[in-house]
């Protein structure tokens, strides 16, 4: 069953124009149709100025949707008032990448973590107090630790507490938007066990947005690419590596360092020259860079193309062969 | 091959108000002639205040309170402050992670250039001028005779990692130091700008430390590794080795905690626990001992020396391989476990 629905969803947004020129419209998010099962976690990856962070919060209502639908479990959400929505904020929850940005620095940790239950004045101060205890023992850390403030610990463990914060309320989603990205090395695998821990423990969805090629495939049950706004492609997460569809797939896994000294790779051909949203190509957005465009991708903007499997392609060549790449194949490499 | 960098002991530290932060205690590295050396570690492991010591770079509160840097017969840390303006951008240049506050957005990017040329060269506005073109064709910026005279904020990340790179490379460096050079670019921005840094370094014949945290971007790019932890110098190898039989327990956790692209998916991942130390108390024996799963009772008490570790180019900093220690595989004994 699916808990989150997106339907043609859109966020655009004018920029610039003046008194007597007409603000120009960025196309952040363009219709992207996508949705998330119950217990799943769903991958979205992409380029810096894709529109996957703008994503998350047009689904949380931070901005609000210029277009489409957003259907939380059963419910269209997408034009609730601030109250009727209330209900449902308590269920999609949201982890930042910068957990120090993201936390109030006068806070203490046993604040920080029974603010959500305080706002929604669930149980008593005692039983929050007790609750905030509990979460910090599930996410790694101790009570000894509640009267402390953000600053006195590492990166990792701050976002051991912007968790504890966003499981508070027993959400059913939780969208992480790059929530190890700013993390070391060595802790991110921490985290990352952690989330799954969670996950198995408390049932939660989660929709995992990273530009971390390598971490996504471990953590991601199903995995969407984004481009300029649109969702290129789609498909379950080994599928989407052994066999990606469309040529940006297949340039963005070719980029992925790997750790292997034998697979050294030339650059990739393409030109690393983005379009700017606010002047898109016509046709397919990703023809100015894309080594297979021709005519067609000019002139018709091409809709994903179901390929079975649960494998969504948007793209006018994604049945023709490509080269494999080098990420997908070792034991090629090998040979 | 004669070093064109031979850096001993350096140790550097920070007067904060939270007391003295142990930065870097006594690094050692040299980088030959055309190599490119990888420095590969975390937040606070000193890899960049290494060479930002070795650059005489550091921020106010920094003081380099030991060592030597020989770079091509001189000792950088007596260099008085002409000597060493001459060096930088000349002879060393330099590039960091984000371009975008390392270019003057006042300025044309033809105009950060000329600057740098003229400083350093002996020659004509005109032929500055020309000199730039050429250097933005060679890092391949499109329609370079143009694009000399936009602004910072007319390009793209990537793009303004290339001037960067024109920058530095300006007056053809026998050493070109990057840290973190592609930590904030896009990934397939990353690879441009990763293969145009490997194919100068081999037009040119410099040599390059290459400072980062990403274990696939040195996979892909260093010819020999250097592994930083709390300060130290914790294993050196050539790359190959390194990765294919890692020595020190940090380098074998660090390698195991990140998922391989071509493999990820299975099984959980196996972090490394604990946090890194606090480098204003740091502990009293090896650095890592805190987090190692194979620590003995002497790593808590006694600093390590850097041991030979399986060839003459291998170094590892871990009480395992004193002739003293029992076996372990695969620490310090090539058999199976």
């Amino acid at each position: 069953m699916s808990l989150l629905q997106l339907e043609g969803l859109a966020q655009h947004f004018n920029v610039g124009g003046g008194l007597f020129s007409k603000p120009a419209k960025l196309r952040a998010v363009d219709g992207v149709t996508v949705s998330i099962q119950k217990g799943e976690t769903l991958g979205l990856v992409g380029e810096s100025g894709c529109g996957k962070s703008t994503l998350a919060r047009s689904i949380i209502r931070l901005y609000e949707p210029t277009g489409g639908r957003v259907i939380f479990d059963g419910t269209d959400i997408t034009h609730l008032s601030e109250a009727e929505l209330r209900p449902f904020r308590r269920r999609i929850q949201m982890i930042f990448q910068d957990p120090l940005a993201s936390l109030d620095g006068r806070m203490s940790v046993r604040e920080l973590i029974t603010e959500p239950l305080d706002i929604l004045k669930i149980g008593t101060p005692r039983q929050r107090r007790e609750r905030a205890n509990e979460l910090l023992e599930t996410v790694g850390l101790s009570a000894a630790h509640a009267g402390r403030y953000p600053h006195e610990f590492s990166g990792g463990q701050r976002q051991r507490i912007g968790i504890a914060r966003a499981i508070a309320l027993d959400p059913d989603l939780v969208i992480c938007d790059e929530p190890i990205s700013a993390l070391d090395v060595s802790i991110q695998a921490q985290v990352v066990n952690m989330l799954e821990d969670l996950q198995a423990k408390l049932g939660l969805t989660y929709l995992f947005i990273t530009h971390d090629l390598s971490m996504v495939r471990h953590i991601a049950d199903r995995i969407g690419v984004m481009y300029l706004g649109k969702l290129v492609e789609l498909a379950p997460a080994a599928e989407l590596y052994t066999r990606p569809r469309h040529p940006y797939t297949r340039l963005l896994l070719s980029a992925i360092p790997v750790p292997d000294p034998a697979v050294r790779k030339d650059a990739p051909p393409a030109t690393d020259e983005v379009p700017s949203p606010l002047d898109l190509p016509s046709g397919c957005r990703f023809r100015t860079r894309c080594p297979l465009a021709s005519e067609i991708c000019a002139k018709i903007e091409p809709e994903p193309r179901d390929f079975g499997g649960g494998h969504l392609a948007a793209c006018h060549h994604a049945d023709e062969s490509a080269p494999t790449t080098p990420i997908t194949n070792p034991e090629r490499e090998n040979a | 091959m004669t070093e064109l960098l031979n850096v001993t002991g350096l140790t550097t530290s920070f007067h904060t108000s939270r007391g003295r932060v142990q930065a870097v205690r006594g690094v050692d590295l040299t980088v030959k002639p055309g190599e490119i050396l990888g420095i590969v570690g975390e937040s606070g492991s000193g890899k960049s205040v290494t060479c930002m010591s070795i650059l005489r770079l550091l921020k106010r509160q920094g003081r380099i309170e030991g060592g030597s840097a020989v770079f091509d017969g001189r000792d950088l840390m007596e260099l008085d402050e002409d000597a060493l303006t001459d060096l930088r951008g000349n002879e060393i240049g330099v590039i960091f992670q984000d371009p975008m506050s390392s270019l003057n957005p006042t300025l044309t990017v033809g105009e950060q250039v000329i600057e740098t040329v003229l400083r350093h060269r002996n020659i004509g506005r005109r032929a500055a001028r020309a000199r730039a073109v050429e250097l933005f064709e060679m890092v391949r910026i499109p329609s370079a005779a143009t694009r000399v005279d936009a602004y910072p904020h007319e390009f793209s990340g990537g793009m303004r990692q290339r001037v960067m790179i024109a920058i530095a490379l300006a007056c053809e460096p026998k050493l070109l130091i990057a840290d973190e050079p592609t930590t904030a670019l896009d990934v397939t921005i990353q690879r441009q700008i990763l293969s145009l840094i490997k194919e100068l370094q081999g037009r040119l014949g410099m040599a390059v430390i290459l400072i980062t945290h990403d274990l696939g971007v040195i996979a892909e790019t260093a010819d020999r590794v250097m592994v930083m932890y709390g300060g130290m110098v914790m294993e050196e190898a050539p790359v190959a080795e390194i990765f294919a039989l890692p020595r020190h327990p940090y380098t074998r956790g660090l390698m195991a905690s990140i998922p391989d692209p071509r493999t990820a998916g299975e099984g959980r991942l196996s972090p490394i626990p604990g946090t890194p130390p606090d480098m204003s108390d740091p502990p009293k024996g090896c650095p890592f001992a805190p987090r190692c799963p194979v620590a003995m009772r002497v790593c808590a008490e006694e600093m390590p020396r850097l041991y030979e570790a399986g060839g003459p180019a291998n170094r590892s900093r871990c009480w395992l391989m004193d002739e003293a220690a029992p076996a372990r595989a695969p620490y310090n004994t090539e058999d199976a476990a």
